[in-house]
């Protein structure tokens, strides 16, 4: 732990340096990079923007900031030097969160593993979770331990990386409710947990966020947040900004209500909460609240883009992916499919679901919104990932958020203002000609669009989009994005639901198959500059693995048949792979161990909405099994089974 | 004679008159159907007359001439030809008047799209549900069983099934539509009387047919729009314990599996929608009237008054039934 | 005309009408829409274990079951209602998907009919929700008929043909009949 314990003072200004929290401003086509601008030290003390490096910024602010990070960096020296001393990475080579940082560019620094000796890559040691569902989760590294979050029953697993084959550390058994698992929609899975100062928090799937103590694994606090009676559970990696931890739900297949909480570090209360449908004040839309698009610009339009009562059953959860812009204060995140899938029992925009929302993380109070898919008709989840990007677009400096979106383009949006800058379709999408610019509205396409008793055919993305929630890379060494994605289609039948509290709430029968081309799934460098992309691998199966860049000039993605693979990020040649025994589905990773060596992490454990035929045993001769997925993994049983360990690889000793 | 004639139309009228009767037009629809349907009367039944009676003064003059001559005498070809000729002429004046008159209606009834008041209904074994449709979705609105339409406007009617093919027919209003599962149907109604009419299903659909009709009632512009905004929203919170009883049982029992009342958490579509079920005047479908007998009747045993409906028979309590009965009669 | 009555052809004709005539007080099958004098009710106890403590691992079967899943009306009103009562939400069309395929052999709980009304009345551990008090017994009956149906153990002449949704499953009165396996190994 002592090495965490650096304060801006003494902390070596390597170019490229980055601690937790560090923003990524990456030039066009340069490698250069420019010192992260915001430091945080890892105790979790925000330090305000130094504003260095460009020359500007406020310096009257400085002088005080200066001087009580001296003295912090006195204190804390004095109590790293009484530290245990076992020697532990510097926070750089940690993982802290899912994304790795704050700006969700899922880049390690690290470069001892390379495009050049990845061949060499070994088994290190592996661990066994337990359980055999989908492993969604990133594990956590910081300090010398690893923590890992296991699908329901949600036992958290400490491993003690300072010993040969990282034995078990402590672990903890929450009880979570077993019923929780009747209202999952898309297995019992976890995306992982995230660290805080000395603490460890994590969801389970009945919806308590529970804080651990890092060092003995016992419980801090428990705030339990959602209600399974009503369908809500949660499933999302938790975020934590300036001393918040942030909780969203999920449940849109069960009309729960939306939302996105915040309770705080220390004890867990609950500080704010925003629905994502409803009146003002329970969206948390006030006068701070300047959207760019004049249709998400009026009052209560949480209740007035929906018909009477049906904003409650409504949905806009948020499942998946939270950014945090330090400079602008804006925390960044994106909401769920409205409910029920069926559109026409919800005419209407149908604010505030399918779209991204940026928020003041002191108090929830939107800043912006913009709405990728008003009145969605094809359940397209805006969860997705948000990469904040400092990019130069005609010439101009913009603070850029890039979103590959679940309808197949590829978004940068100016994270300011929540304006547009540019869609492109990484994928062949029919289901909408195009996103109109001027108004931000995606143009539906009239020959997709479902009614209720008609088969529309051929709907490209299908239901899980182009791209789910499995989180793609950036490399500032390149300035690419690299995506792991799905290439499948649709066939959608719309049927009128009931809505019965506590059960499914959909209304629309699905059949899913291979995309144009043949294949399911696709890894793809993309240039968000130039706008397209610049290399494409193609698997067989969907890729539902997230990805992972390095300095090393690698990227590493998982197959949904167990190969974990590395390829040259410049032109996705493939360096080496290795077959984990079940299908990935996880969040790899990459750390530096106690003993100074690269370490890439991955769990191994088919699952999820895509593995639902291998771990359920589901049956393929119903072509709208698990939402119409399991016609398009039909042959997944033949090719991997359900698994749950975890697998990590490092360069032999010599 | 004019004034015998008048009063015979008149008394003709009102003898019609009646609230399932498609000879007394209330609307533009059924005035141009009825309207054809005079003109086929009065050119069908002459023609009829006409083709009777020279059918019978032939049979007449031949059995006259078989008792004077002991032959039938056969008329001469030049006047063969000539009665032909004058006939088919006639025939062919007949039909393409008739069909003109056809095409004409036809094109009267085809639904414009410009309607002031759009109406989805979904017809489902053995009952309507009624959806008003408006562009703001937070003005939409959804009745079971029972159109009130505003006079002299046009309201667009979308037809759908949802389950088997029914017909749309309310006669004082325009003729039948069908409603085919799958697809979707069209009809327009602009009434210009106010008053109670009745509809019916017009299409064999299964046991109940018989008792699936549904009430139309045409309202002046301000009492419709007053009962439009009273259907828009939620259901009146109960005002007694035992009203709350009665919402409790509806919400944590059976009902909320099928019906939805706005205001409570019980949002399904299987059965009508009850969120003003006291405002309207039957229930199911027209086949009991709305009063606390009928209603308890109902609850207590669906089954014994419209066997087979997919209202199953429940086996409620006394005092449950007493206040489900009280809570429903307060939705008003 | 005496004569032409004795001629062979006129008698056969004759013989064949009569005979016709029995088929007509022939009823296909009873359709109760609701049982008299009192409503349905579902079985009191059921064991969804196969090991009984001290005896023979039988039990009796209801009755009632094999009325309701040869009954083509009842299995038909089921499979209305499996998509009203959204079990196709957590069942998709028989093949699973938050909970367990229902038109394969493998059953957590017991596949007879029995067994399955008493699923959907008291609701399971791992997830399936209690529909007891929610959905009347007779109604509970119909849907197990229709459960049943899916892994083709229902007569081929009661059995839904084809569905009026998007293509799923194959036709239920194509689908091979699979009798519950005993006990199988639960599925982690």
């Amino acid at each position: 732990m002592a090495a965490r314990f650096q304060s801006q003072a003494t902390r070596p200004r390597i170019a490229g340096s980055s601690g937790m929290g560090g923003r990524w401003i990456a030039l066009s086509q340069s490698n250069a990079r420019h010192d992260a601008s915001l430091q945080h030290d890892a105790m979790g003390e925000v330090s305000e923007p130094a504003h260095c490096g460009n020359g500007g910024g406020a310096a009257s602010e400085r002088r005080p900031r200066l001087i009580s990070l001296a003295l912090a960096a006195v204190v804390l020296l004095a109590i790293a030097r009484a530290a245990a001393a076992v020697e532990v990475a510097p926070s750089d080579g940690d993982w802290p969160m899912a994304a790795r940082n704050y700006a969700s560019t899922r880049y390690s620094e690290l470069n001892e593993v390379t495009a050049d000796n990845a061949h060499r890559l070994r088994v290190a040691f592996t661990f066994s979770l337990g359980v055999e569902r989908g492993q969604e989760a990133a594990p956590i590294v910081a300090g010398g331990t690893m923590y890992l979050a296991a699908p329901f029953p949600n036992v958290l697993y400490a491993l003690d990386l300072t010993q040969p084959g990282a034995p078990l550390k402590w672990s903890y058994r929450p009880n979570a409710n077993r019923a929780a698992q009747g209202v999952a929609c898309c297995d019992y899975v976890n995306r992982g947990a995230v660290l805080w100062k000395d603490k460890i928090i994590y969801n389970t799937l009945d919806g308590v966020t529970i804080a651990l103590d890092t060092r003995t694994g016992k419980e801090l606090w428990k705030t339990p947040l959602a209600n399974i009676q009503i369908g809500e559970t949660v499933t999302m990696a938790p975020l934590v900004v300036k001393g918040k931890v942030l909780v969203g739900n999920a449940g849109g297949e069960f009309g729960v209500r939306g939302w996105m909480a915040a309770l705080d570090a220390d004890d867990g209360h609950i500080v704010w909460k925003a629905f994502h449908t409803g009146p003002d004040k329970d969206v948390l839309i006030g006068p701070e609240f300047k959207p760019f698009y004049d249709s998400d610009k009026g009052s209560d339009l949480g209740i007035k883009s929906w018909p009477p009562e049906a904003w409650r059953t409504g949905g806009g959860t948020a499942w998946g992916w939270i950014s945090y812009d330090p400079e602008l204060n804006l925390i960044f995140y994106g909401t769920g499919n409205p409910g029920p899938w069926n559109a026409e029992q919800r005419p209407g925009d149908n604010k505030w679901t399918g779209g991204l929302f940026a928020r003041n993380p002191d108090t929830g109070q939107a800043r912006w919104f913009y709405q990728f898919s008003p009145h969605d008709l094809f359940d397209y989840d805006s969860i997705n990932e948000n990469v904040l990007l400092d990019l130069t677009i005609n010439g101009a400096p913009r603070k850029v958020l890039a979103r590959p979106e679940r309808n197949g383009y590829l978004y940068l949006i100016d994270r300011a203002s929540g304006e547009v800058l540019s869609a492109d379709a990484f994928f062949p999408v029919n289901s909408e000609n195009g996103i109109d610019l001027k108004s931000g509205r995606p143009n539906y396409n009239p020959d997709k669009h479902p009614q209720v008793g008609k088969t529309v055919r051929n709907i490209c993305p299908t239901a899980s989009g182009a791209k789910d929630w499995n989180p793609s890379a950036y490399s500032p060494d390149t300035g690419w994005l690299y995506i792991p994605r799905q290439n499948l289609c649709m066939d959608w039948q719309a049927t009128e639901v009931n809505y019965i509290q506590g059960t499914p709430f959909v209304g629309a029968d699905v059949n899913m198959f291979a995309g144009p081309g043949g294949y399911r799934g696709a890894f793809i460098a993309w240039d968000p500059v130039a706008r397209k992309s610049v290399w494409e691998i193609h698997e067989d199966l969907p890729i539902w693995s997230g990805a992972l860049a390095t300095a090393g000039n690698l990227v590493f993605y998982g197959t949904m048949d167990g190969w974990l693979k590395a390829l040259d990020a410049k032109d996705g040649s493939l360096k080496w792979q290795f077959q984990t025994g079940s299908g990935i589905i996880g969040q790899p990773i990459a750390y530096r161990g106690p003993d100074g060596h690269e370490y890439i992490a991955v769990l191994s454990g088919v699952g999820g909405w895509a593995g639902a035929i291998v771990v359920a045993n589901l049956d393929a001769r119903d072509k709208t099994a698990a939402k119409g997925m399991v016609n398009a993994t039909a042959d997944l049983k033949e090719k991997t089974r359900p698994g749950g360990t975890l697998y990590v690889f490092a360069l032999p000793a010599s | 004679m004019i004034g015998a004639l008048q009063t015979a139309a008149r008394l003709h009228a009102a003898a019609l008159a009646d609230v399932q009767s498609a000879l007394d037009p209330a609307a533009d629809q059924a005035q141009a159907i009825d309207g054809i349907w005079h003109l086929m009367l009065w050119v069908c039944v002459p023609m009829y007359l006409l083709v009777m009676a020279a059918l019978a003064f032939v049979v007449w003059r031949a059995r006259r001439q078989r008792r004077e001559r002991g032959d039938v005498a056969t008329a001469s070809e030049g006047s063969l030809y000539n009665g032909l000729g004058i006939w088919v002429v006639v025939v062919m004046l007949g039909l393409t008047v008739l069909t003109t008159a056809s095409y004409l209606v036809d094109r009267k009834l085809i639904p414009a799209q410009d309607a002031q008041v759009k109406i989805r209904i979904t017809a489902k074994q053995w009952w309507w549900q009624v959806e008003y449709l408006n562009d703001d979705p937070s003005q939409q609105f959804m009745t079971a069983n029972e159109l009130h339409l505003p006079l002299a406007q046009k309201t667009h009617v979308e037809l759908r099934s949802d389950d088997v093919i029914h017909s749309f027919w309310v006669p004082n209003l325009s003729g039948k539509r069908d409603m085919i599962p799958g697809r979707v149907n069209q009809i327009e109604l602009t009434p210009r009387r106010a008053g109670k009419y009745r509809g019916t299903c017009a299409e064999f659909c299964g046991l109940q047919h018989a008792k699936m009709s549904l009430l139309v009632y045409v309202d002046e512009e301000k009492n419709f729009a007053s009962w439009r905004s009273a259907q828009l929203g939620a259901a009146p919170s109960p005002g007694s314990e035992v009203l709350e009883h009665g919402k409790r049982y509806f919400e944590t029992t059976t009902c909320a599996m099928c019906h939805t009342i706005n205001g409570t958490t019980a949002h399904s579509l299987a059965g009508p929608d009850l969120t003003h079920l006291a405002s309207r005047s039957t229930i199911a479908a027209g086949a009991l009237p709305l009063n606390a007998g009928s209603l308890a009747a109902w609850l207590s045993d669906p089954q014994r008054q419209k066997p087979g409906t997919n209202m199953p028979t429940i086996d409620i309590e006394p005092d449950d039934l007493n206040a489900l009965v009280a809570y429903l009669l307060s939705l008003k | 005309m005496c004569l032409r009555f004795r001629h062979p052809d006129y008698r056969a004709l004759l013989a064949l009408l009569l005979a016709s005539l029995a088929l007509v007080g022939c009823e296909r099958e009873r359709r109760e829409y609701s049982t008299q004098p009192l409503p349905e009710t579902t079985p009191a106890t059921i064991a969804v274990s196969s090991l009984r403590p001290g005896g023979a691992a039988t039990f009796a079967a209801d009755p009632r079951g094999s009325h309701y899943q040869r009954n083509a009306y009842d299995i038909n009103q089921g499979e209305r209602m499996f998509r009203w009562f959204n079990c196709n939400g957590c069942h998709g069309s028989g093949g699973g998907d938050i909970g367990p395929a229902l038109m394969d052999a493998q059953w957590r709980y017991g596949g007879s009919i029995d067994q399955i009304v008493a699923s959907i009345v008291q609701g399971r551990p791992d997830g399936m929700p209690a529909f007891g008090g929610k959905i009347p017994p007779q109604q509970i009956w119909q849907l197990a008929a229709y459960v049943r149906a899916l892994s083709g153990n229902v007569p081929k002449d009661a059995a839904p043909s084809r569905s009026d949704t998007i293509s799923n499953t194959p036709p239920l009165t194509r689908m091979p009949e699979q009798p519950p396996a005993s006990e199988p190994a639960r599925h982690p």
